[in-house]
């Protein structure tokens, strides 16, 4: 079967020089939720960047990335966009239309769908995240978990088959958070989540990916990596308090 | 972006680099308001600046390809300047002066601000006794202006991995309403700043 996401060997250097990533490969098969962990600076941000074509700024003949079995090229990024939806650390950068109606729609319009479904579409969308009626707030006016849900349905909305998301629960307060947590549940698409949230990864993710230093450093069962506690520290991480008490074969 | 596209090599070693900065920010300062005063069609006086201008290219080692780039980045704004002085009789002299003297003008501060980190202006400008509110300002600018393009390359971003058309329309639609939400963001930012630096006791 076609991975979802194929990566093989995926190098890249900031301007400055500095190695962001040397030589990561995995692969992602359809309907996975993949955590990626790894300290500060490790790469992860930098390696979500590339799954939806968004890096590197200059593309060669070959792409290291390839999305359902096709490699990511200037021709089909387009494309890639609407497959690969990303969920940035940071909700401000991506909440830039005046009214929370307008910043959800801005996919679908794209496409020239009617303003009729779109209306449709979109208040059914913010009533799947838990925000219905929000489509005339202004989103500098929300609260940080709101902004999250706002730009959540302003991805799901496209129906992208891969959800990448960056730090989803950085800005959020524990219900929030829990709630976020279903929401995220109850999509079936593939997922990647990068987070410092072990307890999140724990909770979503089957799989895991730890990064350390531009380098994919381990690969595996959830349980079994995060609860490796001489790896866990060894990469500026922890073993998660749930793990605490688990007997290693559950 | 890159961070340091304005003073990229400010935090080089050559002799230029070396020099003081108050000697560098005189000698700088001193050929403006020179080249301000020349008279139009001081052809002599304009190359002998030029020539002048040439070793410390060179001593500076500054790669001659990216002051070029620069300046022809900043050119446009010279000839939007410029341009108006053709309607006028004979104005295509005092056209071609005002070029020249622009160039060399902005030449030198390009010079200036590759030869010498910003924050070494400001401790002489705090020195030399410019209001300290200047300074501030001008401190404040060169740190927030890095955090503005961050930000406007985040939102970029955010908003090229959600677009699926290459229609024009509709990326300069959406580029605009980028740019007034970097506006609105911009005020309230200076005032969270302003709250954080009154809060910790700037009055």
């Amino acid at each position: 079967m076609t991975p979802a996401i194929e990566v093989t060997n995926l190098a890249y250097s900031y301007h400055d020089g500095t190695e962001a990533l040397r030589g990561v490969s995995f692969k992602i098969q359809n309907d996975e939720c993949v955590g990626l962990i790894g300290p500060n600076g490790a790469g992860k941000s930098t390696l979500l960047l590339h799954l939806n074509g968004l890096l590197p700024e200059k593309r060669g003949n070959h792409s290291a990335v390839a999305i359902f079995g096709e490699s990511i090229s200037t021709e089909n990024v387009n494309e890639i966009h609407r497959e690969v939806a990303v969920l940035f650390q940071n909700p401000d950068d991506q909440l830039f239309c005046p009214t929370v109606y307008d910043d959800v729609a801005f996919g679908p319009r794209q496409w020239g769908m009617s303003e009729e479904e779109i209306k449709f579409k979109v208040g059914k969308i913010l009533a799947q995240v838990g925000i219905p009626h929000f489509e005339n707030r202004s989103p500098h006016h929300l609260s940080g978990g709101e902004k999250q849900r706002v730009c959540l349905a302003g991805l799901l909305i496209c129906d992208p088959k891969i959800l990448v998301l960056d730090e989803p629960t950085r800005d959020l307060d524990p219900r929030g958070r829990r709630e976020l947590l279903q929401i995220l549940k109850n999509i079936p698409t593939t997922k990647i989540i990068a987070s410092h949230d072990l307890e999140l990864i724990v909770n979503l993710c089957a799989r895991t990916i730890v990064l350390d230093h531009g380098k994919i450093v381990a690969d595996g069962d959830t349980l079994d990596l995060l609860s490796n506690e001489k790896m866990m520290l060894e990469h500026g991480l922890e073993k998660p308090h749930s793990l605490q008490h688990l007997h290693p074969h559950k | 972006m890159r961070h340091d596209f304005i003073d990229r090599y400010s935090r080089q070693k050559s002799p230029i680099h070396n020099l003081s900065t108050s000697l560098k920010v005189v000698t700088a300062i001193s050929a403006l308001i020179v080249i301000v005063a020349l008279p139009h069609k001081s052809w002599l006086v304009f190359s002998l600046l030029a020539l002048l201008i040439i070793p410390v290219i060179v001593l500076s080692k500054l790669p001659i390809r990216f002051l070029l780039l620069r300046l022809i980045m900043l050119e446009p704004f010279v000839l939007g300047v410029s341009i108006l002085s053709l309607f006028k009789e004979g104005g295509t002299i005092i056209f071609i002066s005002i070029v020249i003297k622009s160039t060399l003008a902005l030449l030198i501060m390009l010079l200036l601000s590759n030869t010498t980190p910003f924050e070494q202006i400001l401790t002489l400008l705090k020195k030399i006794k410019i209001p300290p509110l200047m300074v501030t300002i001008l401190a404040l600018f060169y740190r927030y202006l890095f955090v503005l393009i961050d930000e406007s390359e985040k939102m970029q971003r955010a908003r090229m991995s959600r677009t699926f058309t290459n229609s024009k329309k509709h990326i300069w639609k959406s580029r605009i309403q980028m740019i007034s939400e970097l506006f609105i963001r911009s005020t309230e930012r200076a005032e969270r700043i302003y709250s954080a630096m009154r809060a910790r006791g700037w009055s």
